[in-house]
């Protein structure tokens, strides 16, 4: 856990927490996983970003969502829609604390049952 | 509904009467989906994620008050619906699909939600009390113009 998980939102420099958007028409192209080598987040904690089934949703919306928040091919998109289909969720991303943040409130604005974790 | 054409700006369909009204009054119906529905973690202490939960449902109520008076405008525009003989066009902006589709499942999950999120291998008849039958309507809806969107826009 990074020192300043616990700190105040508003004393952690750099960090933007659900920021205020337009509503997503172009894919948020940003990478599905960060790189993990030599890197800052390296030493930080990873979060993950999952998908639960709600089993209200359209399969083919679901795989539209990922496509646009995560910029994906439709194979890859499909690939996860799929795992929450079938097993009740899927793990979509690790990532910083704030990326993680920001991809959790795009998937609810679609609203998607998706929460993030802290990587054991 | 179906769609009559697309060019880079937007996307083109035909209604008839009956699928207007009823893409109208669902929209007016938005929000549905409760508040508290969304949560932003459902493993870490609730203590812990206190601040994030506070961030995440100020930011989703923003964002739900700037879509209703976004729709409401949308709704309201002039030309919105034109009638065409014995139907009647609509233009998405494709600026406006996301928005639209979010809207549209927001309107799905929040009436599925209020039919106690029954399972779908159970036939309507079974599970559905005729008093909720709008609110299954309503659900189904939703389902119906968000998939002549998403065919819309692979076509």
């Amino acid at each position: 856990m990074g020192p300043d998980f616990f700190a105040p939102l508003d004393k952690r420099p750099g960090k933007i927490y659900f920021p205020a958007m337009a509503n997503v028409a172009e894919p948020l192209v940003l990478p599905d996983q960060e790189k993990q080598t030599g890197t800052k987040e390296e030493k930080e904690p990873g979060f993950l970003v999952i998908c639960w089934n709600d089993p209200v949703n359209l399969m083919k919306y679901v795989t539209h969502v990922f496509q646009k928040v995560f910029g994906w091919d439709l194979q890859k998109a499909e690939h996860h829609m799929m795992q929450v289909h079938e097993q009740g969720r899927s793990v979509l991303v690790r990532a910083s604390l704030e990326k993680a943040e920001f991809y959790v409130h795009q998937l609810q604005k679609y609203a998607l049952h998706a929460t993030m974790e802290r990587d054991a | 509904m179906k769609r009559i054409g697309a060019d880079e700006q937007a996307l083109h369909f035909q209604l008839n009467e009956r699928e207007r009204d009823a893409l109208v009054q669902i929209l007016q119906s938005y929000p549905v989906l409760p508040p508290a529905h969304h949560v932003v973690s459902k493993q870490w202490p609730e203590a812990q994620v206190a601040d994030y939960q506070r961030l995440l449902d100020e930011a989703l109520a923003e964002q739900r008050a700037a879509n209703q008076q976004y729709l409401q405008a949308w709704l309201a525009a002039p030309g919105r619906f034109q009638q065409k003989k014995a139907w009647f066009s609509l233009t998405l902006d494709r600026g406006d699909v996301e928005w639209l589709l979010q809207v549209l499942n927001d309107i799905r999950v929040g009436n599925w939600l209020l039919l106690g999120s029954p399972d779908f291998s159970d036939t309507p008849s079974e599970i559905i009390e005729p008093s909720l039958l709008p609110t299954w309507a309503g659900m189904e809806l939703s389902a119906y113009f968000q998939m002549n969107i998403l065919d819309a826009l692979e076509n």
